[in-house]
């Protein structure tokens, strides 16, 4: 493991890579307070440039983005009360009060702590537990894997939110359907290619992601009249003081702490993502507060920041162990990584810290990192990035537009995948407007060719009996586990109709993220 | 009787998956497949039964809630149906103009179609832009960028 390590940290501390770290923070950052543009928008605004890197870099860079993206958004939740994305959602309950109480400085410069402690403890514990889980994985057989990605398309679907089960199960079933676009890898008959050339190798995996997450959402703030409010203007002088007293440093530390652990776990669930560990953060943390001190949540209370932001940067860190180790994302924002990872040859999953040690640790060395720069350099310069928000959007827009647009031209130098992205968006806009889920789309494309893979190597080990389903005892853990991730909302449906939720719990209604 | 989002989608993706379910059927098969365990049908098959199933567990599920009816109204759809358009068409002139002309014109386009008025504003948003960036690909980073037929049936090359 130490030489992993010492592979990984020469790889991360290359002037290149670490230049992409502080890139990727910075642009992530910017992306991440633009209300509308979440984490999955802005690391799929960056996959046509790294293309162009090697993995290590490309991956350090997507990292940096996606923890820059969820400080953003945490800064524009803070500061206009617009959260960048839905896991900083929870972020503004006590965060704008604070704002509004002209302690907008002692706001951001917790959210940073916050984060930066949920971030590195969650960096700390993934590097112990990622070596930890691949190695068991290593012993995987096709049918585990099989049943690993039914699981993982089940638990996006289960916790996706109040009534949108059945939808993200339609839209996880929708991806896989894409997927099976193009030639049969197996068999090398066209499936589903109408007689068009275009669509023999399938449907791109970048081109599905700018089209649903960047292209789209651009599209949905100008389908929502977004473009016309006017820029924010903030008095950066009324940001006041960023320095904490030390009563209040011991008042939050433990509240950081159990945030962080209790956030990292949440993320290593398949699905489970950083805007559920937000929601859950706060709530454990109102839950544990005195009575006089449960009053104080939603006007300002230090915890209820602490908590939220502590939490969402640890899932962040977590949601990179069932990707690394099983080739399972933990987010949306993980799917898409995962594609990247796939375009550039690299498979995901046990055998990843072997035979490729320097993308394993030097990603996870380099989160270190990221959360170190978004400490050091983000916060002091936030009253000067925050007035990039004042570009006018109807400027920024078609500036968006484009960057989503050439990053796919740039790659394939084919029109046609404009022509095609613009129908993907306007299904995906169809789609939004319907409030289908996207993140399980996106998972179900990338894992389909996978999936099959593992279940035609299964089923012709099996002689085409289901039976490998229940013959191994971790299969059938799995499966239980998948059975279980089904029967889990309507166990929540159940809870709901005889304890009502009241409080911020009851808005927990998105999964994305 | 209210139509819900629920309702809306869950007919689409039920007319989806049948149709899925057909093609798939339409799959070509190699001599002797079908007496496989797993063959290039299967996986579509069994996801347009899924597809099915949910699009049907859906419809039977959503209440008629008033709450959920899909409203249209407040939405621009003209003017996204414009901005598609222009993508559209700076595909096209891709082809017969170049990056660089395309790109001119799909950003003061944009801009255009955003509100933006001032002739001042829609230059220097977009000429100084794209000429960076066309320079930056294709002199920095060598990437060939096609002059547009347009262009190579006049110049020649």
């Amino acid at each position: 493991m130490w030489d992993g390590i010492f592979t990984g940290l020469a790889t991360a501390v290359m002037p290149f890579n670490l230049m992409m770290v502080v890139v990727g923070c910075f642009a992530g950052t910017f992306i991440g307070m633009l209300p509308g543009l979440g984490p999955i928008s802005a690391v799929a605004l960056m996959i046509p440039i790294t293309y162009g890197l090697d993995p290590s870099s490309g991956i350090i860079l997507m990292a940096g983005v996606y923890y820059g993206a969820v400080f953003g958004g945490s800064t524009s939740s803070i500061l206009i009360n617009a959260p960048g994305c839905a896991s900083t959602v929870v972020t503004a309950f006590d965060g704008y009060p604070m704002a509004q109480q002209k302690q907008a400085g002692k706001a951001l410069a917790l959210a940073a702590y916050s984060s930066f402690t949920g971030g590195t403890i969650g960096a700390i514990i993934l590097l112990f537990a990622a070596p930890a889980l691949a190695s068991v994985s290593l012993s995987f057989q096709s049918s585990d894997y099989f049943a690993l990605m039914v699981m993982g398309l089940t638990a996006v679907a289960a916790f996706s939110g109040k009534g949108q089960v059945i939808k993200a199960l339609m839209m996880t079933v929708f991806g896989l359907m894409i997927a099976t676009v193009g030639v049969d890898v197996m068999s090398g008959t066209p499936r589903f290619t109408f007689g068009s050339v275009d669509l023999i190798d399938g449907v791109s995996f970048l081109l599905l992601a700018m089209a649903t997450f960047a292209l789209a959402e651009v599209v949905m703030t100008v389908l929502k009249g977004q473009h016309e409010e006017e820029e924010v203007q903030m008095d950066m002088a009324a940001l006041g003081s960023m320095k904490l007293s030390k009563d209040e440093v011991k008042h939050v530390a433990p509240t950081i702490a159990r945030s962080s652990v209790f956030g990292f776990l949440v993320g290593v669930l398949p699905g489970a993502g950083a805007t559920i560990a937000s929601f859950l953060a706060y709530g454990l943390e109102r839950n544990l507060a005195s009575a006089k001190e449960k009053l104080k949540f939603g006007k300002g209370a230090l915890r209820g920041l602490a908590a939220p932001e502590s939490a969402n940067n640890a899932a962040s860190t977590g949601s990179f162990v069932p990707l690394l180790t099983l080739g399972i994302p933990g987010s949306g924002t993980t799917a898409i990584m995962l594609g990247a990872l796939i375009a550039y040859g690299i498979q995901p999953g046990p055998r990843l810290f072997i035979d490729n040690p320097d993308v394993f640790w030097s990603v996870i060395i380099s989160m270190y990192f990221g959360n170190l720069v978004l400490l050091i350099l983000n916060l002091p310069l936030i009253p000067y990035i925050s007035r990039l928000l004042a570009i006018p959007r109807p400027i920024l827009i078609p500036l968006i537009l484009f960057f989503s647009i050439t990053g796919v031209y740039l790659v394939s130098f084919n029109t046609f995948d404009i022509h095609m992205m613009v129908l993907i968006t306007v299904v995906a806009i169809f789609l939004k407007l319907l409030d289908f889920p996207m993140a399980p789309m996106l998972l179900g494309f990338i894992l389909g060719g996978i999936m099959e893979k593992n279940l035609s190597r299964a089923l012709t080990i099996s002689d085409g009996s289901f039976d490998f389903l229940w013959d191994r005892p971790l299969t059938l853990t799995i499966m239980l586990i998948t059975i279980f991730l089904l029967v889990l909302p309507l166990l929540g449906l159940l809870r709901q109709k005889i304890y009502p939720p009241k409080g911020p719990e009851a808005a927990l209604n998105e999964g994305e993220g | 009787m209210i139509i819900t989002k629920n309702h809306i989608g869950g007919l689409i993706f039920l007319c989806l998956s049948i149709a899925y379910g057909y093609y798939a059927g339409q799959i070509p098969l190699l001599p002797g497949d079908e007496f496989e365990a797993f063959h290039a049908r299967s996986l579509p098959f069994t996801l347009a039964l899924l597809g099915t199933l949910f699009s049907i567990a859906l419809l039977v599920t959503s209440r008629f809630d008033p709450k959920q009816k899909l409203r249209l109204g407040g939405h621009d759809f003209a003017l996204v149906a414009q901005l598609l358009v222009l993508v559209m068409l700076f595909a096209v002139a891709l082809d017969w103009l170049g990056f660089l002309v395309a790109t001119v014109l799909f950003l003061i386009g944009g801009y255009w179609l955003l509100g933006v008025r001032s002739i001042k504003t829609l230059f220097i948003a977009s000429v100084p832009f794209a000429v960076f960036l066309w320079f930056a690909l294709s002199q920095l980073l060598d990437i060939y960028l096609a002059p547009g037929k347009f262009f190579s049936a006049i110049f020649g090359g």
